[in-house]
C-alpha cells in the first residue's frame, strides 16, 4: 500500500528531493539508526601503497608443534567449542604461520585521530596468506587482543572463517569454535580442489573473525584479510599459467599488478572516533568509504594492465563500481573462483562477502591522468540498496603513470573450465531443499527459525548434488553464504541468471529487487560434519539469520 | 522510494525535536578527548530519559528511574495484542519464573505499551494481575511521542513504514542490558524461554560466573527441522 503523496500533501510537507535539503539535514537522512554524520573529509590524500593499506604477504615461519584447540573460550551465549579437537598431524610438506590478533592505532585519514582497531598481525587489512595449490599450511592465530577494552566495539573472542575454503569442519571457523584472549586455534588448510577437480581450483578467498553473535562488530573493528590461492592456471606469475596481471614475473618480483582491494563503510563520532550502533539489527552502514582501511585513497598505476580483487568487506552495503570514464572493465572470477570465460562489464554490483575479480587495463589513459572507481549505488539502510545515482560516489582514485608500462601479461579468453557443471550435475539430482529468509517480529529468520547451536536444517549426503531454492520476500536483500562448497546458480526467478552469475559463488544476494526466488546447485564432497550457512548482512548474522548443515557419509 | 525518504524524513524531523528536549539533562555524558566508551556512548546515544507512567500509577523517568545502574529486560507490547503477543509473554513469563528459581529475581521486566492512549495504567494493571507475573515485572504508559522516540533508539522498528504502523510487529524483540557496563543484547522473544532465560542470566553475571559449555547448549533439546522435496528439474532455465 504504502504512503501516497497525496497522505503527504495532508501533512502539509512537500519537499522535492534530497537535493533541496539543507546540509545539515542530509547525513541524518543517510542513516536510518540516526546517528550524527561523521567529520568531514578531504578524498584522496592518502596513497594505497605497500605498507600503506596494501599489506605485505605473511611469511611462513620454521614448523612448530600443533595443539589440541581450546575448549574453554566462554562465547557471549555462553556456549563453548563444538570442535576440540587433537593436535592436527599435518603432511610434511605443510607451510606453517603464526599470525597474532592484536591492538593498533590506524590512521583512516590524515584529518580524524588515531583510532584502536583490531587486526591480524596487527594489520589493516590482516597480511595477506598466498596459498599454493597442493602445499597445506598450518595457521596458528593467537589472540593477543585486550579484555575489557573500553571502546567496546567487539568482543576479544575469536573464530577464524577462511571464506570460500574447501577446509574439515574443525578448520572452518564454525562460530562456537572460538578462542579467548591468550588462546589460540590452530586452522589446518589442505589447499586442494573439492572432489580434486581442476575446476575448483580456488582463487580469492579472504578470512575473518566468525565467532557466534559478535562478528559484525569484530569484523568492523579491523579483522579481515586476503587469502588469495594460486595454482597452475592462476600461477601468481605473469610469465606462466594464464599469463593474468601479478605480482611475479619469471619468478622476480614486479609491481604489484595484482592487488586485493576491500571495501568497507565506516562511521565516525564528533571527534572522528570510529563508532559502531550494537542496537542497529538492520545492517550497518557508515557515511565514510574504505578502501583497505584508508578513506577514499588514490593509487599510482602504471600504462598497463592490473588485476583488481574486489572484495566487498562490509557489514551490509551494497556497491556497484564504474569507471568515472565510463570505460568498460574485464571480470575474470567470481567469488572463490575464476569465471570460465572473462566477461566484458560497464559495472560490477558487489554484495557483502562477495568478491569481483577484476582487470583494467590502464594503456590507453593519457599521462597522468585520473581516473576514478566510483559507487554509484546508493544504500541508507540495511534493507536494500536504492537506486543507481549519477555521479555517485568515487571511492578510489587511480592517478595513471606518464609513460606506457612493459606488460606481458594477458585476459585469455578461456579461464578456468567447467567440466562438471550443471550439464553433468542435474540428471544426478534427486532433492531439493527450500531456505526461506524473512523477517519476522523483527528480526530475520531461515524457515521461520533463529540458528540454534543444537538444531540441524539439512543433512545432504557426500557427493550428492542437490538443489537449494533460496527465497526471500518482504523487501530486503540477503547475501546468502554457504560454507564448504561453491555452487552454480540455476536460476534467478525463473530467468537464466546474468552473465556474472553463471560461474560458480559462495555468497549470492537473494531478495530485494534482485530476486524472491534463486535456485543453486550444490554438491559437498570431501568433508562430513557440521557447517553453518548464513546471511553475511553480518548484523542479520549476528541476530542468528543463520542455520546449519551436517553433510553424512 | 521517494515516499519512503520522506516518511523517513517526517520520523526523523520528529525525532530530532525530540532529541534536543529528551537528552538536555544527560550533562554527565560530555564528548570527551579520547574514543568514547561503550557505557558513555549507549547513554548518550541510546537510553533517553523520557517520563513514564508506571501500572501502578507512579510517574518514572526511563534512565534515571528504571535503567541507570540497572540490569532489565525491555520490551513492546499492547493489552490488546492478540497476534504472536500472548507467546511472547507467555515465553517472558517462564523465563522470569525460571530465574527466579535459580537466582532469586535479579532482572527487571519493562514492558512499554505502543498504544499508551488505550493502555492506562489502569488496564496495564489488569493485564499484568490476568497473568499472574511477578513483582519485577513493571508495565510502563506515557505519551506516545517519547515511546516511539524510545523504540527507535532501542533498534525496535521497521524500515518498511507499512510494517512500522504496526505496533504488533515490534513486540517480538526482547532487549537485555546491563547499563553499568555497557553490556546489551537483542534476542527474539519467540526463541526458546529456556534460551531468553539463559541470555537473561548472562546479562546479570559477570562472565566468569557464566553457565557454559554443552549443558547449556543441551538445555534446549534438539530439534532438528530438515525438510527435503524431490526435485523438480523440469522448470529450470537452460544454461549453456
Amino acid at each position: 500500500m504504502g504512503i501516497s503523496r497525496r497522505d503527504l500533501l495532508r501533512w502539509g510537507i512537500v519537499i522535492g528531493g534530497a537535493a533541496m535539503l539543507p546540509d545539515g539535514l542530509r547525513p541524518r537522512l543517510a542513516r536510518a539508526d540516526d546517528l550524527p554524520s561523521s567529520p568531514h573529509t578531504d578524498p584522496f590524500l592518502m596513497e594505497l601503497r605497500v605498507g600503506q593499506g596494501i599489506p605485505p604477504v605473511a611469511q611462513p615461519v620454521t614448523p612448530f608443534n600443533t595443539l589440541a584447540d581450546p575448549g574453554i573460550c566462554v562465547n557471549v551465549d555462553g556456549s563453548t567449542a563444538f570442535h576440540v579437537s587433537p593436535p592436527r598431524k599435518v603432511p610434511a610438506n605443510t607451510e606453517f604461520f603464526l599470525i597474532h590478533e592484536r591492538p593498533l592505532s590506524h590512521s583512516f585519514s590524515p584529518q580524524l585521530p588515531k583510532n584502536i582497531l583490531w587486526g591480524y598481525d596487527g594489520m589493516i587489512p590482516g597480511p595477506t596468506i598466498v596459498a599454493k595449490n597442493g602445499t597445506p599450511q598450518l595457521v596458528r592465530f593467537v589472540n593477543d587482543l585486550p579484555m575489557n577494552d573500553p571502546v567496546g566495539i567487539g568482543e576479544p573472542i575469536s573464530a577464524i572463517h577462511r571464506h570460500g575454503g574447501f577446509q574439515a569442519s574443525q578448520d572452518d571457523g564454525y562460530p562456537l569454535d572460538t578462542f579467548c584472549t591468550k588462546q589460540s586455534r590452530d586452522y589446518f588448510y589442505p589447499n586442494v580442489p573439492a572432489d580434486g577437480l581442476e575446476q575448483n581450483l580456488h582463487s580469492t578467498l579472504w578470512y575473518h573473525d566468525h565467532a557466534i553473535d559478535i562478528t559484525g562488530p569484530n569484523v568492523y573493528r579491523g579483522l579481515s584479510g586476503f587469502y588469495p590461492n594460486t595454482n597452475y592456471l592462476d600461477t601468481g606469475d605473469e610469465a606462466t599459467g594464464l599469463q593474468l596481471p601479478a605480482n611475479f614475473y619469471k619468478g622476480a618480483p614486479v609491481g604489484p599488478f595484482d592487488i586485493g582491494l576491500v571495501f568497507q563503510d565506516r562511521q565516525f563520532n564528533r571527534e572522528g572516533y570510529l563508532v559502531y550502533n550494537t542496537f542497529d539489527h538492520d545492517g550497518f552502514i557508515g557515511d565514510k568509504f574504505c578502501v583497505n582501511g584508508l578513506i577514499q585513497p588514490y593509487l599510482r598505476v602504471q600504462r598497463r594492465k592490473y588485476r583488481f580483487r574486489f572484495l566487498n568487506g562490509s557489514n551490509a552495503r551494497v556497491y556497484q563500481f564504474f569507471l568515472s570514464t565510463g570505460d568498460p572493465f574485464v571480470a575474470i572470477g567470481t567469488d572463490s573462483l575464476l569465471l570460465p570465460h572473462p566477461v566484458t562489464v560497464q559495472s560490477v554490483r558487489i554484495a557483502p562477502a562477495e568478491r569481483v575479480d577484476v582487470v583494467i587495463d590502464f594503456t590507453h589513459y593519457q599521462n597522468n591522468s585520473e581516473v576514478f572507481l566510483v559507487n554509484r549505488l546508493q544504500q541508507t539502510d540495511g534493507r536494500k540498496p536504492s537506486d543507481l545515482v549519477s555521479p555517485g560516489t568515487p571511492i578510489l582514485k587511480f592517478v595513471v603513470g606518464d609513460k606506457p608500462a612493459f606488460d606481458p601479461s594477458q585476459v585469455p579468453a578461456t579461464l578456468l573450465p567447467v567440466t562438471e557443471g550443471p550439464a553433468q550435475l542435474l540428471p544426478q539430482v534427486k532433492i531439493q531443499r527450500r531456505f526461506k529468509a524473512e523477517r519476522s517480529n523483527g528480526a530475520w529468520v531461515i524457515n521461520g527459525e533463529f540458528f540454534d547451536e543444537n538444531r540441524i536444517n539439512a543433512r545432504p549426503k557426500l557427493g550428492e548434488p542437490e538443489i537449494w531454492i533460496l527465497e526471500s520476500g518482504g523487501g530486503w536483500v540477503h547475501p546468502f553464504h554457504v560454507h564448504l562448497s561453491d555452487f552454480f546458480t540455476l536460476s534467478r526467478d525463473g530467468k537464466t541468471p546474468p552473465p556474472l552469475e553463471r560461474g560458480r559463488k559462495d555468497t549470492i544476494l537473494i531478495g530485494g529487487d534482485v530476486a524472491r526466488e534463486t535456485k543453486i546447485l550444490i554438491k559437498f564432497d570431501g568433508f562430513t560434519g557440521r557447517y553453518v550457512f548464513h546471511c553475511h548482512n553480518i548484523e542479520h548474522e549476528d541476530m542468528r539469520m543463520m542455520a546449519q548443515f551436517e553433510v553424512v557419509p | 522510494m521517494n515516499v519512503m525518504w520522506l516518511v523517513t524524513l517526517l520520523l526523523l524531523l520528529a525525532g530530532s525535536g525530540c532529541s534536543e528536549r529528551i537528552f538536555k539533562h544527560t550533562t554527565d555524558v560530555s564528548p570527551s578527548a579520547g574514543p568514547p566508551n561503550r557505557t558513555a556512548l549507549i547513554r548518550a546515544e541510546h537510553l533517553p530519559n523520557i517520563e513514564l507512567t508506571t501500572h501502578e500509577g507512579r510517574v518514572v523517568r526511563f534512565y534515571e528511574d528504571l535503567v541507570k545502574g540497572q540490569v532489565v529486560a525491555i520490551n513492546f507490547m499492547f493489552t490488546t495484542c492478540g497476534n504472536t503477543c500472548p507467546l511472547i509473554t507467555e515465553h517472558l513469563a517462564a523465563a522470569q519464573k525460571a530465574l527466579g528459581e535459580r537466582m532469586g529475581h535479579r532482572i527487571t521486566l519493562l514492558s512499554i505499551s505502543l498504544e499508551p492512549e488505550h493502555d492506562t495504567p489502569e488496564r496495564l494493571r489488569e493485564y499484568r494481575q490476568v497473568r499472574g507475573v511477578g513483582p519485577e515485572w513493571i508495565f510502563l504508559t506515557g505519551r506516545r511521542d517519547d515511546i516511539e522516540f524510545l523504540r527507535r533508539r532501542l533498534g525496535v522498528y521497521d524500515l518498511d513504514p507499512v510494517i512500522d504502523a504496526d505496533p504488533s510487529q515490534h513486540a517480538g524483540i526482547v532487549i537485555l542490558g546491563n547499563e553499568p557496563q555497557g553490556r546489551w543484547k537483542a534476542i527474539s522473544a519467540l526463541s526458546h524461554p529456556i534460551r531468553i532465560r539463559q541470555a537473561m542470566e548472562r546479562t546479570i553475571l559477570p562472565t566468569s560466573q557464566w553457565p557454559t559449555g554443552e549443558t547449556v547448549v543441551n538445555e534446549v533439546p534438539s530439534q532438528d527441522n530438515e525438510a527435503v522435496e524431490t526435485a523438480d528439474l523440469s522448470i529450470l532455465p537452460s544454461i549453456k
